[in-house]
């Protein structure tokens, strides 16, 4: 601030004085249109009529020189993100594009250059300062067609098409591409079903929208190009979110008691396939060994007959003996003589034989320990 | 210097003169001219246009889609229900002239259009139920309420461009009560989930069993299957076999079991023997006799 230093609190613009001049009125500071236009008015009246050749000519040159620099003004640019809009007395005569153009100087024609490639973005829902969000529920809850509600944010990014229409077709043009988008999405959702809106049919709805929202503000002849539309949350209202969570924790819920049920599937059937097979191998195996021993016994007997057949009665009667021998030498043996005993009733105590049996049991039980293979070998039998 | 006092007044009052019969329309305006208060001309074009000073004046109108929000508006439905509409209207100017007669200017228009639009809403929604609002019809209604105004608003020098439902919501007490029975939607569904997966993995975990068992029968089936084939091959060597000597066979396989019953048999046996048998032959007389 300069002046201010120098003109002792007086108007910076009242101060013709300090040009070279010999005007009787120069002293008269005050701020009055018409002390200034008789100012000039005499300078001019000065130049024409009392002043020399030279100074006619120096105020021609600087008349041409002034009139050169209002023409030349009239060249402006416009950017390759921009369009050039022409009015001329406020009449739109032209668009141009990017380049170097030129239009007839102010006040006749200007330029206005909007930037056409910004893309804009308008939230509806929610709103965001720098860092923090900020949600506005009446703006983000929505009917759906089924009457339940949805709370759903969503941007809107568009860019000015036609910058002549966006200009002077439509006020408020922002506005506008708000509304229309918040009553489009709102038409969009109110046609469909909460389950759809939540799941599957998010792209469906950005599609649906922004063909609407382009057909609307086409309609209006706005100029404005919608480019996108994000839906950016898609939720149950907070009120229900708890009762949601739970239907996804029952679709895992359920998930999971299936796959136990077929991991215990898978558990079982294979182990009962193995079972089956061993039931069949040990019956194979029992197939083998009967026929073996079956010929085996065979064999054995063919053996014996062949050396039978040498000696038939010798042969006999020494298995006859030595069977019995076997098998009485081991067993209590009572012999009554039919002959003289067939008068009186032969007493036997059989309670006393059992017990004595019994006893003899009971003693040998460590001596049959030791030989246990052939009650082994019966055993196996009864399993097979 | 006379001459120069009075030249400059007259100079001034050309400008003035030569300012206020020059005008500018806009790109985005329309000028209704009137001589002393009588609308005598219209200019829709733009441009530089001329008027007879002091006794001519011009009002601009806006050529633009202007826009105008409604109040939230309390509607109720055929059905009872109550929704809040919250519409918006976008129209246009098309004759200044009449808007001038009817309203004068925005405001006034405003004032106006604001009653008509609210009635419209009302007798129009209020025919239909909550379902036909919220269903693909809803732009039939906007229709339907665009051409209604738009009838009213010709007399105002008006075309309506567009008439929209931004919201219709439910008020605050109803939407209560439509979150207890998304609540409790939910929580069918959420047990209808659990219900499925219990029965589905019933249902697999007794197949599974079932197949097992079948498993194992079959199993049993075949090895029993070839148990028999066994045992039949073993008869049939057997048969075979001792069929060579028959009597010699029935001595042998019953000493044989003697041996088996009696000898290896863990019970001491008693027997009561008669001295005449056979094996007592030579106990009693030595020459067998």
């Amino acid at each position: 601030m300069p002046w201010k230093e120098n003109n002792n609190g007086k108007e910076p613009w009242g101060e013709p004085d300090q040009k070279p001049s010999n005007n009787s009125k120069k002293k008269n500071y005050g701020f009055n249109i018409d002390n200034l236009l008789i100012n000039f008015l005499s300078k001019i009246k000065k130049i024409f009529f009392n002043g020399g050749t030279g100074n006619k000519k120096s105020f021609i040159s600087a008349i041409l020189i002034l009139l050169v620099i209002w023409l030349l003004s009239g060249f402006y640019k416009v950017n390759a993100n921009e369009q050039g809009v022409i009015l001329r007395f406020g009449e739109w005569i032209r668009t141009t594009p990017p380049g170097l153009h030129y239009h007839l100087p102010y006040p006749i024609e200007i330029a206005k250059t909007p930037k056409v490639t910004k893309v804009h973005k308008t939230e509806i829902g929610f709103r965001t300062f720098r860092e923090s969000t900020r949600f506005l529920s009446e703006e983000s809850l929505m009917l759906t067609g089924d009457e339940n509600i949805v709370d759903i944010n969503f941007s809107v990014f568009w860019i000015i098409k036609d910058a002549g229409k966006f200009l002077f077709n439509i006020r408020n043009p922002e506005k506008t591409t708000k509304s229309v988008s918040e009553s489009v999405m709102r038409e969009v959702i109110a046609n469909t079903a909460i389950a759809s809106v939540l799941a599957e049919g998010r792209k469906e709805i950005e599609l649906k929208s922004i063909q609407e929202i382009q057909l609307v503000l086409d309609n209006y002849g706005s100029g404005v190009q919608i480019t996108q539309l994000q839906l950016q949350k898609v939720d149950p209202p907070d009120q229900v979110i708890d009762s949601f969570r739970d239907v996804q924790r029952a679709r895992a819920d359920k998930e999971k008691i299936i796959n136990e049920a077929k991991a215990y599937r898978n558990d079982i059937i294979p182990k009962a396939r193995g079972e089956g097979a061993q039931i069949v191998q040990q019956s194979e195996a029992y197939k083998k060994e009967v026929i073996a021993r079956s010929e085996g016994d065979i064999n054995r007997f063919n053996s014996i007959l062949s050396s039978y057949k040498n000696n038939e009665s010798v042969t006999k009667n020494r298995i006859y003996l030595e069977t019995l021998e076997v098998i009485l030498q081991n067993a209590n043996k009572v012999i009554i003589d039919t002959k003289q005993g067939s008068g009186v009733l032969p007493y036997l105590p059989l309670p006393e034989i059992t017990k004595r049996k019994r006893k003899n049991k009971n003693e040998s039980n460590n001596i049959n320990k030791n030989e246990p293979s052939n009650i082994n070998e019966e055993n196996v039998q009864n399993v097979q | 210097m006379f001459s120069k006092k009075i030249f400059i007044p007259i100079i001034l009052f050309l400008l003035f003169i030569l300012f206020s019969a020059l005008f500018i329309v806009k790109q985005t305006e329309q000028a209704l001219i009137l001589q002393f208060g009588d609308p005598i001309r219209i200019i829709k074009k733009p441009g530089l246009k001329i008027k007879i000073p002091l006794i001519q004046n011009a009002i601009f109108y806006d050529t633009r889609v202007l826009d105008f929000d409604a109040e939230v508006e309390e509607v109720i439905l055929s059905d009872q229900k109550r929704l809040l509409v919250d519409a918006f209207i976008r129209y246009k100017i098309i004759d200044p002239l009449k808007f001038y007669q009817a309203v004068i200017n925005e405001n006034g228009f405003k004032a106006r259009v604001g009653g008509i639009l609210s009635g419209s809403l009302r007798r129009v929604l209020g025919s239909d139920p909550l379902e036909v609002v919220l269903s693909k019809n809803r732009s039939g209604l906007m229709e339907k309420i665009q051409e209604e105004i738009d009838k009213e608003a010709v007399n105002f020098g008006v075309k309506m461009i567009d008439v929209r439902i931004k919201r219709a919501d439910l008020p605050k007490a109803n939407s209560e009560a439509i979150f207890a029975r998304m609540r409790a939607e939910r929580e069918k569904e959420a047990r209808q989930f659990r219900a499925e997966g219990a029965e589905e993995s019933q249902i697999i975990k007794s197949t599974a069993e079932k197949e097992r068992t079948v498993i194992i029968a079959e199993a049993n089936k075949k090895g029993q299957t070839i148990k028999g084939e066994g045992d039949g091959e073993a008869v049939k060597i057997y048969a075979k076999g001792f069929k060579k000597d028959e009597e010699f066979f029935a001595f042998y396989r019953s000493m044989e079991a003697y041996k088996k019953v009696f000898a290896d048999s863990e019970d001491e046996p008693t027997f009561i023997l008669s001295p005449d048998s056979d094996f007592f032959k030579y106990f009693n007389n030595k020459s067998g006799k």
